[in-house]
């Protein structure tokens, strides 16, 4: 997200996902859509169909590769190198759009600087991928009447994940593919809803509506929306930094909502003991997950089917969503369990329903202000920003303008950097991680139906063959998987679809991120949950 | 008039959400498998429920018929289980049911299609690799696209593209 703040002035998708049908080259890196969003495979697929070239770059052979006519198998963490090399090919040969960059973007002449650096062969070196291949997505990308760039975590998931987004920005702004249909950024967003907790302020440097808690102005109009003179001005702590906090015993207690965090963050065992360190934790979820067992206290929530609400998909399309069945038990909707808490705490919060909550999203966030409950109720989805409610919402953005102070898109230099990790004689893989079709994030739901976990029982790890002759290990063999964090046991799967040196494991199952490293990029707080070094060891 | 499940092969991303559709409306059981093949295709493989079926001509016992609407469907009270149809369906598409000691296999949701709703794998696939309509109707539509790829210059793509796995 920061990273497109910092060039785009907004961290969401520019446009929306069924507007890939429009694009005659999607570029999709650091995404496995195929997997992880399916749904939104139907739009490239027509794109497709209507001939639109699409580059997949990823180190592993997914079945959204499957589908690409220039295949780019980068090694793990090396993104930054194969996009400034696409700017150099598209700079020297001319090929960059002159008046959108003249017209709508600074710092073009760093961005030259930086791209001569980055030529062909000496990215193939870096990256893996042969240099013809690099040049040929690159004149496919610049050429292309309109091209959009699809990510997800493959590119968000390293200590310098900030960078891999401006270098994805980088190249969008240099070939003018933004604010037109079939152009733009798309970060694919890792859950439902991921998008309207963040338009709501649940990141700690912002109130609702992106309101920056630093700037007195907008702190104090939302402080008075809710009857108070003031908020408090200092910046909160993101996901890891508040388990490192409470392992430093400086948060005593915590309340987690819907979230696992002893199988989706990384270092499980810090976190166990952060957690086991904590005065009082509550957590508030559909079934007892991991963390929930670690709980002082269980509050049993409810389900997407037996709530109702609205929620922001990924590309800023809100839409309403009804109750279709009661909770069950002592289960309670989400809303019903905040209101009853703060009520105890002390504070007003006398929502009916859902509509009541709604209608103060439409006063406090300026972009929500049309979307009204009878509107999106109605209409089935509206897309942010949609200021009035005779708007019809703004599936494209940055069409004249960009949202940065300058209004102007930012080219800003990245320079290619190795991961927190590399491989050692020790630690000789790269062990990178992601997610498999059957589950969802942490398995706390997928793991527990039984048609999934019949066709996806189990951790495993992804080997190429030829790492698994090396170390003597065949097809379904348990072995021990170590990196300087911790253990763990899986099942090999032995496929070429991994190139050798590195090795694959999904996350949905406890004991992957007891590997992964927790260092975060310095700007976006994000861990590097996509490389590591790491071993494996016939299991005895 | 009967209408078919057509396979687009060059859209099945392997997510299997037809096995799993199949599943919840078949108790548990799915008759749809997705097969990969190569480690970069993957075919969705269920009853093809054909015109001139030889299942049906094999039963000894007349427990297999096709209905107007096109399911061929089994009737498990006339099912000795002898296998026969097993061993003549091209696809390898029919079952054993080890308890019950009949055949069993793919019966279009014929349910489903009683309240004009489609099978459910059609209704589930995310990709829209499968499409369940009349056999013309869908020919026409692979002519549109295939017309519009030419025109374009996408070029086109054979049906099935099996090529070898990458090295």
């Amino acid at each position: 997200m920061t990273g497109l703040v910092a060039t785009l002035g907004s961290g969401a998708m520019t446009n929306p996902i069924l507007d890939l049908v429009n694009s005659k080259c999607i570029f999709i890196i650091g995404s496995n859509f195929a997997e992880n969003h399916p749904i939104a495979a139907r739009w490239v697929l027509d794109a497709k169909e209507h001939g639109a070239k699409i580059i997949v770059a990823d180190p592993r052979y997914t079945p959204t590769a499957w589908i690409a006519d220039i295949f780019l198998q980068l090694k793990p963490g090396t993104d930054i190198a194969l996009l400034n090399c696409m700017l150099h090919t598209i700079i020297k040969e001319n090929l960059y759009d002159k008046v959108f960059v003249q017209k709508r973007t600074s710092g073009f002449d760093q961005i030259k600087a930086l791209a001569a650096k980055y030529d062909a062969d000496t990215v193939e070196k870096i990256t893996g991928v042969p240099s013809g291949l690099l040049q040929e997505a690159a004149r496919l990308y610049a050429k292309a009447q309109s091209a959009a760039i699809v990510y997800c975590m493959g590119i968000t998931q390293h200590t310098y994940g900030h960078g891999n987004v401006v270098s994805c920005a980088n190249l969008a702004l240099i070939c003018g593919n933004i604010g037109q249909p079939g152009t733009g950024v798309l970060p694919l967003r890792g859950q439902d809803n991921v998008q309207g907790a963040c338009d709501m302020g649940g990141l700690p440097t912002v109130l609702p509506g992106y309101a920056s808690v630093t700037d007195e102005t907008s702190r104090r109009r939302i402080a008075a929306m809710w009857g108070k003179e003031d908020l408090p001005a200092e910046p909160g702590l993101t996901v890891v930094e508040m388990m490192n906090a409470a392992g430093e015993g400086k948060v005593k207690a915590m309340y987690i909502m819907g979230e696992n965090p002893m199988v989706s963050d990384p270092n499980t065992e810090h976190v166990r003991q952060a957690l086991d360190k904590l005065d009082f934790l509550v957590v508030q979820d559909i079934f007892l997950t991991e963390t929930a067992e670690l709980a002082d206290v269980v509050l049993p929530g409810a389900c997407w089917a037996e709530k109702e609400g609205t929620v922001t998909a990924t590309s800023r399309s809100v839409q309403w969503r009804a109750k279709a069945v009661a909770t069950p038990g002592e289960a309670k909707a989400d809303l019903d369990i905040i209101c009853r808490i703060a009520k105890k705490l002390g504070f007003e919060f006398n929502y009916q329903n859902a509509n009541e909550v709604l209608r103060e999203i439409n006063r406090v966030v300026p972009s929500y202000a049309g979307i009204t409950p009878e509107r999106v109720k109605q209409v089935g989805g509206l897309t942010w920003p949609c200021p009035t409610t005779d708007h019809p919402g703004t599936p494209i953005l940055h069409i004249d303008t960009f949202a940065t102070i300058e209004r102007l898109g930012q080219l800003i230099p990245v320079e290619h950097r190795t991961p927190f990790e590399m491989t050692d004689a020790e630690y000789p893989l790269l062990l990178t991680t992601g997610r498999v079709v059957m589950h969802y994030n942490a398995g706390s739901m997928t793991r527990r139906s039984t048609s999934l976990l019949k066709r996806s029982p189990a951790l495993f790890v992804e080997v190429n063959p030829a790492d698994a002759k090396k170390l003597g290990i065949s097809v379904d063999e348990k072995v021990k998987i170590s990196t300087k964090r911790g253990e763990t046991t899986a099942k090999t799967t032995i496929t070429n679809s991994i190139p050798p040196g590195v090795v694959f494991m999904p996350f949905h199952f406890s004991g992957t991120n007891a590997l992964v490293v927790d260092a975060l990029d310095e700007k976006a707080k994000i861990p590097e949950f996509k490389v590591a070094a790491c071993r494996i060891d016939k299991s005895k | 008039m009967s209408k078919v499940i057509f396979m687009d092969l060059n859209r099945c991303i392997y997510c299997r959400s037809c096995e799993i559709a199949c599943e919840r409306e078949h108790n548990g059981h799915s008759f749809m498998s997705v097969l990969i093949l190569d480690e970069r295709h993957s075919v969705p493989m269920n009853c093809r429920h054909c015109k001139n079926s030889p299942c049906i001509a094999v039963c000894p016992s007349g427990a297999l018929t096709k209905l107007e609407n096109g399911p061929v469907i089994i009737e498990t009270m006339k099912c000795i289980g002898c296998s026969l149809c097993a061993m003549v369906c091209p696809f390898g598409v029919l079952e054993l049911d080890n308890l019950s000691k009949v055949m069993r296999k793919c019966d279009l949701c014929i349910h489903r299609l009683n309240e004009n709703k489609l099978p459910a794998c059609v209704s589930s696939c995310p990709a829209r690799a499968l499409a369940y309509d009349e056999f013309d109707v869908i020919m026409q539509k692979v002519k549109n696209r295939a017309a519009k790829a030419v025109i374009s210059g996408a070029g086109l793509e054979p049906g099935i593209v099996v090529s070898p796995p990458q090295s």
